[in-house]
């Protein structure tokens, strides 16, 4: 299993310095010049030209990588052009909140997923698993932007409940991440409901409830247990997603994550912003690709024994 | 039993966040919101982001609204002459004026202020370089200003390289802001940090998280009158909807509704008390800039046909509701030659048509690219393309609305090849140099700007009329000279200034805007109930 990991372990590697050299390579090739955009109104010639030296982007483009290369494992990814300040520094601060918001939006998730999709197993076809059904296409089908705004004006605006926007307090994470996690909750809960109700024709199941075990033991221990593994793959990967797409409730909620930054370096034409944040989000993604296959090694016995 | 006390968890829960939530506001506190963060709290670096400058550091003088007209009034000087040739302007500071850090304010911080608007050479050198030797300094070939003359701690004299009237007025701009030399040039980064944003205005940074909020409190040791507002809290708020809610919420003291659709501001604000809101004309104008470079766009009777088809007044009641006045010339209402007998471009799309066939051109011939910056134009500004392009339709002119991302916007614009766009100018002092001699004044701005204004005349007679002393002289040159770019030559299509609207909340007394209408605001100007 070990060396599975470490085969996987290298593979992410190779395909992070793939994805940085190519986001390297795409920011310098698209048409404009950055110095100017950065300068707007007020630039002139001379200064777009002493800015451009200052910043080292008259140098070879293999030369400026090698360098950025060599500053990123410093810890060193510049200074952002529309900011001002250490990318490093920015995206510090703002990852912490994208990390309490994609925590907080993943245990909602999962929670809530998990439950729905158990209850809805066991009530197949009645009522209670119909609108847990409902309720979760809902999160699968409605657009971020629409249940943020549809929470923040019921339990914000209307009821005084929870704050409009900002991180102030832990209770600022709660809309967000009901919004930002109402959708993987959906998905969990009905990829958990089916995978259940497969599980729950399995023969083993039947042995389990010859040998005398009540419904719930059956449920929990046996069924459960086994119909988890695909529904955590998808959890691990859907972290990674929460991760790095919380773009439009960080917008909503007014959260200074990583999202908007990314956003504000877009617009900016801010290469060592963009750079950094792109970097972080491939990171997170091939991260977590990897923690999921991992974690189906270790869940399965069968893939563990392959390795 | 179980289930009766879960519920009554749930409620306290509840409960405890609907107390957390409730209007909380210490006394003095004012809150606003803006949309994006600020990029610095630097001058030398932004033309932008000026509410930190304008309210914790002061400039030589202020432009303030009077009662008929705008009017620069003296501020950390209590005196000041100019010489016969008005090239020599000679200044006394106020004595006793210190630093938020307790150092007194010198001759030499204003000084180093200027030099080192040179010395960056990033932003705002545009006054500066006006004074002799300023050239110098920018290239740096030499550290000081020749042309700038310290005497004793308040006497100090500015020599210019050629006269300019307007001098006082660009000196109350937010560029010229004084900062303290000692702890400005000790600053490894001045502009990001707050320790570092010393000045002599009524109020301290006192933090500045970034893309989240930063905060105000009043320096104790201003000189002027102690303001009602003793801290303000400035909060990022992107989404619009939110600062909406947050302000009927009482989360906001003061709401800027130019943020806000037209549709929200009728339907929401309107009903508001007359005595909440809040209305200024911006100083400045929305135009349309043609290149004259371009195939059609060159020929001065194709540009006049575009100015009688477009119909500014359809625009300020159809998007604006009303909340716009018409601007017919460069130099906009309520700035120094501002004239009121422009008569430029009456809406005559028949005439617009009669006026391309006089001129050669068949009907649907003249076509040309009207560019957007699709990541700054606001929701208002694309509907003006849409606008301005189906009304042109109706003259038999096309023009193709294309969408540039900022950089590649910018871009084209500097490369004096976008053949026109739709751009707002805001006034940063009260001299009609500063929007004319932008655009006018001289080759590399005109080509800069995209307008590719080919007479050379003119463009020296603008950069002229800035070293013009005589106020009725300064007055009769610039009025002609917007008669003649604008009705005769039709380089642009003035259209409208937008009135900027605020709402103030229940905590809020009065509130005068800045006097140009910016979004940035003085804190010492609002009062609290």
């Amino acid at each position: 299993m070990l060396r599975t990991l470490a085969r996987r372990a290298l593979q992410a590697l190779v395909v992070l310095i793939g994805v940085v050299l190519l986001i390297f390579v795409m920011l310098r090739i698209v048409p404009g010049n950055p110095i100017e955009t950065m300068m707007g109104e007020h630039a002139n010639a001379e200064t777009i030209a002493r800015m451009t030296k200052e910043m080292g982007l008259d140098q070879p483009l293999l030369t400026q990588f090698f360098r950025y290369i060599g500053s990123a494992f410093r810890g060193d990814f510049g200074t952002s052009y529309s900011l001002g300040k250490p990318v490093a520094q920015l995206i510090g601060n703002a990852f912490v909140n994208t990390l309490l918001l994609a925590v907080f939006a993943a245990v909602f998730a999962w929670i809530f997923g998990i439950t729905c999709g158990i209850i809805s197993a066991v009530k197949k076809n009645r009522l209670t698993d119909r609108i847990f059904m409902g309720v979760s296409l809902l999160g699968i089908s409605l657009p971020v932007f629409m249940s943020a705004m549809f929470l923040q004006y019921i339990f914000a605006f209307k009821l005084h409940w929870l704050p409009i926007s900002g991180t102030d307090s832990w209770t600022g994470f709660i809309l967000p991440a009901i919004a930002l996690g109402w959708n993987s909750a959906g998905q969990v809960a009905q990829i958990t409901r089916t995978t259940l109700l497969e599980t729950l024709q399995e023969d083993y199941i039947d042995t389990a409830r010859a040998k005398g075990r009540g419904p719930t033991g059956v449920l929990l221990r046996h069924a459960l247990r086994n119909a988890m593994l695909p529904v955590l793959t998808m959890m691990t990967i859907q972290f990674s997603g929460l991760l790095s797409g919380a773009v439009i409730t960080e917008t909503v909620f007014s959260i200074n994550g990583v999202g908007r930054l990314m956003v504000q370096a877009i617009s900016g034409r801010d290469i060592p912003l963009l750079q950094a944040t792109a970097l972080l989000a491939t990171t997170v993604v091939i991260l977590g690709n990897l923690l999921a296959d991992s974690l189906y090694s270790v869940l399965d016995p069968r893939i563990r024994k392959e390795g | 039993m179980k289930k009766f006390i879960s519920l009554l968890i749930v409620l306290a829960m509840l409960l405890g966040c609907a107390a957390a939530f409730a209007d909380d506001a210490e006394a003095g506190l004012l809150r606003t919101a803006i949309r994006y963060d600020i990029r610095t709290m630097d001058v030398a670096r932004t033309t932008d982001d000026y509410l930190i400058p304008m309210n914790v550091f002061d400039r030589l003088f202020e432009t303030r609204r009077g009662k008929d007209s705008l009017e620069v009034v003296k501020s950390l000087i209590t005196d000041y002459s100019v010489s016969e040739d008005g090239l020599t302007y000679t200044f006394t500071l106020k004595d006793g004026i210190v630093f938020s850090n307790g150092s007194k304010l010198t001759a030499s911080d204003v000084q180093y202020t200027f030099e080192r608007l040179l010395k960056i050479a990033d932003q705002n050198t545009e006054i500066p370089l006006e004074v002799v030797g300023g050239a110098a300094v920018m290239k740096k070939e030499a550290d000081t200003l020749a042309g700038f003359k310290v005497t004793d701690d308040t006497h100090f004299s500015i020599t210019l390289t050629a006269p300019n009237a307007g001098f006082p007025a660009e000196l109350s701009a937010p560029a010229m802001s004084i900062v303290d030399k000692e702890t400005t040039s000790a600053a490894a980064a001045f502009g990001t940090e707050p320790k570092d944003t010393i000045g002599t205005g009524p109020y301290i940074v006192t933090e500045w998280i970034s893309g989240d909020h930063y905060t105000l409190v009043y320096n104790d040791k201003y000189w002027g009158t102690a303001p009602s507002v003793k801290k303000l809290i400035v909060k990022t708020i992107p989404d619009a909807n939110t600062q909406n809610m947050m302000f009927l919420n009482k989360e906001l003291d003061i709401i800027d509704l130019q943020n806000q659709d037209a549709v929200v501001i009728e339907g929401t604000y309107k009903s508001m008390p007359a005595d909440r809101m809040v209305s200024t004309p911006k100083v400045g104008l929305t135009y349309l800039i043609l290149n004259e470079n371009q195939k059609y766009l060159k020929d001065v009777k194709v540009r006049k046909a575009i100015g009688m088809a477009i119909n500014a007044d359809e625009i300020i009641q159809g998007i604006f509701k009303g909340n716009a006045q018409r601007e017919k010339g460069i130099i906009p209402t309520g700035v120094f030659a501002h004239s009121d007998d422009m008569k430029a471009f009456t809406y005559d799309p028949e005439g617009a048509k009669a006026l391309l066939k006089e001129a050669g051109y068949a009907e649907g011939e003249v076509t040309f690219e009207l560019a957007l910056n699709t990541t700054k134009a606001s929701e208002s500004v694309k509907l003006v393309y849409s606008y301005i392009s189906s009304q042109l339709k109706k003259a038999g002119i096309t023009a193709n609305v294309v969408s540039y991302e900022d950089s590649a916007w910018a871009n084209k614009r500097n490369s004096g090849e976008m053949e026109s766009f739709v751009a707002t100018w805001g006034m940063d002092y009260n001299d009609p140099a500063n929007i004319m001699y932008t655009f006018f004044g001289t080759a590399e701005n005109v080509k800069m700007r995209s307008i590719n204004y080919p007479d050379a005349s003119i463009i020296a007679r603008v950069s002229a009329a800035r070293a013009i002393v005589d106020d009725a002289k300064r007055e009769a040159e610039y009025k002609a000279l917007d008669k003649k770019l604008i009705e005769e030559d039709a380089a642009w299509i003035p259209m409208y200034a937008e009135l900027h609207l605020w709402c103030l909340g229940d905590r809020v007394a009065s509130f005068t805007p800045q006097w140009a209408g910016f979004a940035d605001f003085y804190a010492a100007d609002v009062t609290l109930k």
